[in-house]
Order: C-alpha cells, then structure tokens, then sequence
C-alpha cells in the first residue's frame, strides 16, 4: 500500500530524512518509534505532501501510484490521512463546515457526488459519538479552545470521516490521559480493516498496548535502524533506545 | 493644480445657482474654499496613501440623467428600493414600498424648497471632495424617520453610474432619526466601466435611543473613483452601526467622521475591503468621544492582492471630561502576493484620563500551516484560500443584524476572492 525507498528530504537546506525505506502493507499496522528529533514528523508530512519539505531523493509509492508530486489535497483524495502531532487552529472556519467541505472535496476528487448535507450530519453525528467528542465541539472553529485530548480526538473525527485507506497518526497518543488513549485506540482500530493500513508514530510504547502494530520501527537520526515485531517496543520500554540501536 | 480644473467647477457650481433653494451661500462659500486648497496632495496626511492624480489631473463634467441603466436585484427583503442613477434621484424607477406611510422620504430639493432654512444644516465638509460636494450637489435622498418608529427591513438605496465617461456625481443624502427611531440603511453602488467619479456624503443624526444601522456595498465599475464621507452624530443612548464593504473601483475612500455628542451614545463601524490589481481602497475613521461613558468599537479587515493596496486610518479622540469612554479598534490587513500593499495608521487623542481605549493593527499572509492544514484533509488550495479569506473577513461582518445582507456580502466577498485570486496551488504560491 505504502511504500517508501531510500527517501532523502531537506528542510532549510538541511537533511534530516537519510535514506529511509518502508513497506506497509494492506491490512498492517505499523509503528515507527523514535526520540523527539528523530524525524518522525518530517517524513509523516513528507507523506503528506508538504511543500517546504523537500525530497531530495528517493520514492513514495501509495496503492502503487507514485505520489511525490502530487499536491497534498490530491494525495487525501487517493485516500491518504495524517494525523497531526500539532492540530491547526483556525479561527472563523467551523469543524462542521471545514469536515464538510473536506469530504466533499474528496468525493469531487473521486469523481462521486457531493454528500448531502443531512447525510454528512448523519455521519458526523455517528463518528463523534464514537470518539465521545461532543457535537456542540464540532460546532465550533476548528480546533480553537480545545484542549490537547479534544483535538486529537477531533483529528480521529475527521479521520473517521473521511475514512482512509492508510492513516498516518503522528503522536496521536501524546498529551491524552488513560480513558482519552482508549478513546483514541478504539478508533484506531475501528479504522483498521483488511483493506486499510495505519502507520503508528509515537515515542511511547503505551498507545501500542492498545493498538497492537504488527511492525514495529525504531528511528534514529533519519534513518530506520531496526525493524521487529510488536516485541521490539517493549524492548525499547525496557533498554532504551540506546541499547536496541 | 490646474487652474482650468478649478475655474470649470467654479463654472458648474454657478451653472447650479437657484436650482436648491437657500443654497447658494453655502455652494459659494464651498467653490471659494474648493478654489483655495484644490485637491490634496500625497503630503497630505488624510491622503498619504490615496492616489488622487486623476482627480487633480482632469475635471469631472456632470453626470447626466440616464434612463436606461439596469436596476439590479434585490438582496434582501426591503422596505423601500430608491434608485439613483448618475447621481440623479429616479424616482419612477424606485419603489417606495409602503415606507411612505411610516417615514418621510423626499428628493433633497422638495425638502429645501419646503424650508429653504434647512439648507443650513447642511454642512460644507472638511476633505476637499465633501466641500466639491458641497459646491456641486445636485441631487440625494432626505430621510426622516420620526420618533419611535421603526423600520424594520432595510431601506435600500441604489447608485448606478452608467455610461458617464469623465463625468461625475455629487450625491448628498441626509438621514435624520428621531428619539427611540430604528432603521437599516443598505447603500449599494455599482456602476459600468466608464472612468467616473461617483463622490458622495451622507450626513446622519441619530436622535436620543435611536438605532442607525448604515451599510455600504461598494461594487463600483473598474475604471471608477470612489469617495465617500458619512458625517454622523450621534445622542444620548443611541447607536450608529456601520459596516462598509469596498470592492469596486480602482480608486476608492470611505471616511466617516463619526461625533459622540451626548452620555452613552454608541458607535460600531466596521469595514472590509479587498483589492485587486492597481486597485486602492482606504479607509478612514474618525470617532470623536465628547462626552462621559460613550462607547466605540471598530473592526476592519482588508485583503490586497498582487498590485492592490488597502489602507487604514483610524482616529479615536477623547475630549477633556469624557470620563468612562470606551473606544476600540482592530484593523487587520491580509496580503496575498508579495507586490500587495497595506498601510495602518491608528492614533489616539485622549485628554480624559479614565477612559479604556485599545487599538490593534497586524499585517500579514495568509497561514501557511492553515493552509497546509486544510490541504491535508483533502480542500484545494483554491477553496482553502477561500475559507481563510472569509474566516478573516468575516470577523468585519459579524455586527451585521441582518442575515440576507451579511450572506449576500459574503457572496461578494466569495465571489471576488473566485474573480481575483488565481489559482496558484500552495507549492507554487510558497
Ligand atoms: N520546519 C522546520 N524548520 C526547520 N527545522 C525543522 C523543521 N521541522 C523539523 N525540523 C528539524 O528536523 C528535525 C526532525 O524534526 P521532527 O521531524 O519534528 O522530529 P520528530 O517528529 O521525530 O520529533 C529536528 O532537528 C527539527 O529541529
Ligand atoms: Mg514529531
């Protein structure tokens, strides 16, 4: 589904991604584990298609289709998604307007017709409760006045809705307490089918008790230095990341 | 200034003598001071930021009456639809609605020749285009809405420029609202492309508890100038709210000099102007605070894009004694391209000392991580500019009590941001 080779991306001039290959498969759950700087980020908004990050070499094939020059927009439309370590705030758009107008932009991408507007509330209404997330929240300007659980579980909303075939979830499990982590991994895993694939970064083996990877990638400095089993994770729990490189 | 361009106005103001009875002094006394200062000049600091070199560079004939101009549609349920063409008051091609039961409403001469004592009120102005108005007027609408009515639908009133090649139009309308009186006026100007000039002001009294909505959609032809100037005061608890939309032109002013004259009286004027190519549009307040616990709150957004220019000028003033004032303003610019332009210039006079008075002025580009964000759920970067541009412009519109008008300004403003902004995706426009 995704496959990433030898990926090489600058930001500034600098390099931080330093030759990175992945494979995720449909129907896999991988986690990419890594200290803060590691460049997890920068390869998911890599992903993502983020114009001032920029590929110096390598690939980024999805469903087989190289999309490296594709816009980010055109990327969700080949059914991309990347959860945000730092959802935006934008004030005077409203989550209702903005979840709309996304779904729709997608739908136009895929040459089907728009949603109605009794049909998406319908949707919406259905997911957010799932994800316990007030409808009143959704009301509101995206992400503005919410706390870190809320717009996480605003970014899994909007994940929901959208319905992906490969989510990429970047620290969505950073800032939630324990019952706001379930919520999280449940939809996580609601997400996760035989035909889907999610890609986990985080630096914690907690979200991994909930959602079990089936790859499990540990980060270094641009590169990925190991790859195992979910066993790896709680190996990196126990020595460090010191001693597993 | 040429000479030739003040002795042509000092020949068309002669050629008005008689026509609005008990004018003539005033029109005299306005050529003379037109005829001594002429138009400003950029060291002017009320004009620093206007190109004015066509107004200084030829003069305007007057607009003649024109009949075959389309009316445009209605965008909200009106109570009375009032038609000006060529700065000439149509009054066959307006609808009065049964507003004349409610309210008065006459052509500025019936309302001088009923008392020609009231062309005293009539203020000469102190921008030079309101003094040529005052030296030129032809036309306008007289409004007088007596005690404690109320008129709930805007009162609509329609400028139409068309076919006026280097002509101009002096409007003049009076708006008088009576103690506890409420009224929605929606000025609308719109025009062809022919290089007019459509010069107007409106002077307003708003009586004790009296409630003055006053909005202005600026559609005018491409080739236009625009200058307008609202003269207000404004009574003991009562309240002027503004909003001025500005899109047409190429060049285009909104000043208003708004007067707090008695304790509690309020004002809110807002503003949003977006300006294209080699358009400029300014925009200029004045809010004067002469009295004890008088509140006033501006909000204005303007977007320029490659070429375009917007300017702000808002002055708040706080006379000596003018305890418990309440003054805010918040002017906002968005710059699309990096050949856009956009100047503030917010000053405050205060001699009161127990007063609150804020003001804020940023200038900035859209949001790169915004825009990345909603590119990231799937929305081109076309329609995520758009939503960034009226979630800003937006914060302009939000004391507009009226849902048709808003909406049908945010169409505008959706519709210009289609018309204007090209569509440059995120990787090319970074
Ligand atoms: N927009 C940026 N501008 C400059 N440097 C950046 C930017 N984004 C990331 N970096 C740098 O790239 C490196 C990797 O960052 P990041 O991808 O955020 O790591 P991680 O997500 O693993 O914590 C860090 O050294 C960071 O400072
Ligand atoms: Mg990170």
């Amino acid at each position: 589904m995704l496959t990433v080779r030898d990926l090489r991306v600058s930001v500034e001039n600098k390099e931080i991604i330093k030759g990175l290959s992945l494979e995720v498969k449909p129907g896999e759950v991988h986690a990419i584990m890594g200290l803060n700087g590691a460049g997890k980020s920068t390869l998911a908004n890599t992903i993502a298609g983020r114009d001032d990050y920029e590929m110096t070499a390598g690939s980024i094939e999805f469903d087989g289709k190289d999309i490296s020059e594709l816009e980010p927009h055109e990327r969700v439309g080949e059914g991309l998604f990347l959860g945000f370590q730092y959802p935006v705030e934008i004030p005077g758009v409203s989550n209702l307007n903005f979840m709309r107008t996304a779904l729709n932009s997608v739908r136009r991408y895929r040459g089907e017709e728009d949603m109605s507007a009794a049909e998406f509330m319908k949707l919406v209404r259905t997911k957010a409760a799932e994800l316990k997330m007030d409808l009143e929240m959704l009301k509101r300007f995206v992400n503005v006045g919410f706390s870190g659980g809320e717009k996480k579980r605003n970014e899994m909303v909007q994940m929901a809705v959208l319905n992906p075939k490969l989510a990429v979830l970047d620290e969505t499990d950073s800032g939630l307490d324990i019952d706001a982590l379930k919520v999280v991994a449940d939809g996580i895993n609601a997400q996760r089918k035989n035909d889907t694939a999610i890609l986990l970064i985080t630096h914690y083996q907690r979200l991994l008790n909930y959602v079990q990877p089936d790859v499990v990638h540990v980060m270094i400095d641009g590169k990925i230095i190991k790859s195992g089993g979910k066993e790896l994770a709680a190996e990196l729990e126990e020595k460090g990341y010191a001693d597993v490189a | 200034m040429p000479e030739l361009i003040k002795s042509t106005y000092r020949d068309q103001a002669a050629s008005l003598s008689g026509t609005l009875a008990g004018l003539d002094s005033l029109r005299d006394k306005a050529i003379d001071r037109f005829a001594e200062t002429g138009f400003p000049t950029a060291r002017d600091e009320n004009w620093r930021y206007s190109d004015i070199k066509r107004l200084r560079g030829q003069a305007f004939a007057a607009a003649q009456i024109q009949s075959d101009a389309r009316i445009p549609d209605a965008i909200c349920t009106t109570a009375a639809r009032l038609v000006i063409i060529n700065g000439h008051f149509d009054q066959e091609r307006s609808d009065f609605g049964d507003l004349l039961q409610a309210i008065s409403v006459r052509p500025l001469a019936n309302h001088l020749m009923a008392n020609s004592e009231r062309a005293n009120e009539l203020r000469v102005g102190r921008e030079a285009t309101s003094v040529l108005n005052t030296a030129l007027m032809r036309d306008g609408l007289v409004l007088v809405v007596p005690a404690g009515v109320e008129i709930d639908d805007p009162i609509e009133i329609i400028h139409i420029m068309h076919d006026a090649e280097n002509a101009a139009a002096q409007v003049r309308h009076l708006v008088e609202l009576g103690e506890g009186a409420k009224a929605t006026i929606l000025e609308r100007f719109i025009g062809d492309d022919s290089a007019y000039w459509m010069n107007s002001v409106v002077q307003a009294r708003v009586a004790e508890g009296a409630a003055l909505n006053h909005y202005r959609m600026q559609m005018d032809g491409s080739q236009a100038i625009h200058t307008a100037n609202a003269a207000v005061s404004v009574g003991a608890g009562g309240n002027y709210s503004a909003c001025n939309v500005s899109l047409g032109a190429s060049l285009a002013r909104f000043d208003a000099q708004v007067r707090l004259l008695v304790d509690g009286a309020n004002a809110t004027i807002d503003g949003v102007a977006l300006a294209a190519s080699r358009q400029s549009h300014d925009m200029l307040v004045h809010v004067d605070h002469r009295m004890p616990s008088t509140n006033s709150d501006q909000v204005f957004r303007t977007v320029a894009d490659a070429l375009g220019k917007s300017s702000f000028q808002g002055k708040i003033t706080v006379a000596d004694g003018a305890q418990q004032t309440l003054a805010d303003q918040s002017f906002k610019a968005l710059l699309l391209d990096r050949t856009a332009e956009a100047n503030a210039k917010p000053e405050l006079e205060i001699f009161a000392d127990d007063v609150k008075c804020s003001h804020g002025a940023t200038i900035g580009e859209l949001d790169a991580k915004a825009m990345f964000y909603l590119m990231s759920r799937g929305i081109d970067p076309t329609t995520a500019r758009q939503m960034l541009v009226e979630a800003f412009t937006d914060d302009a519109l939000a004391r507009i009590d009226n849902a048709a008008i808003a909406d049908a300004l945010r169409n505008q403003i959706k519709g210009w941001m289609m018309a204007h902004v090209p569509n440059t995706s995120g990787k090319d426009a970074a």
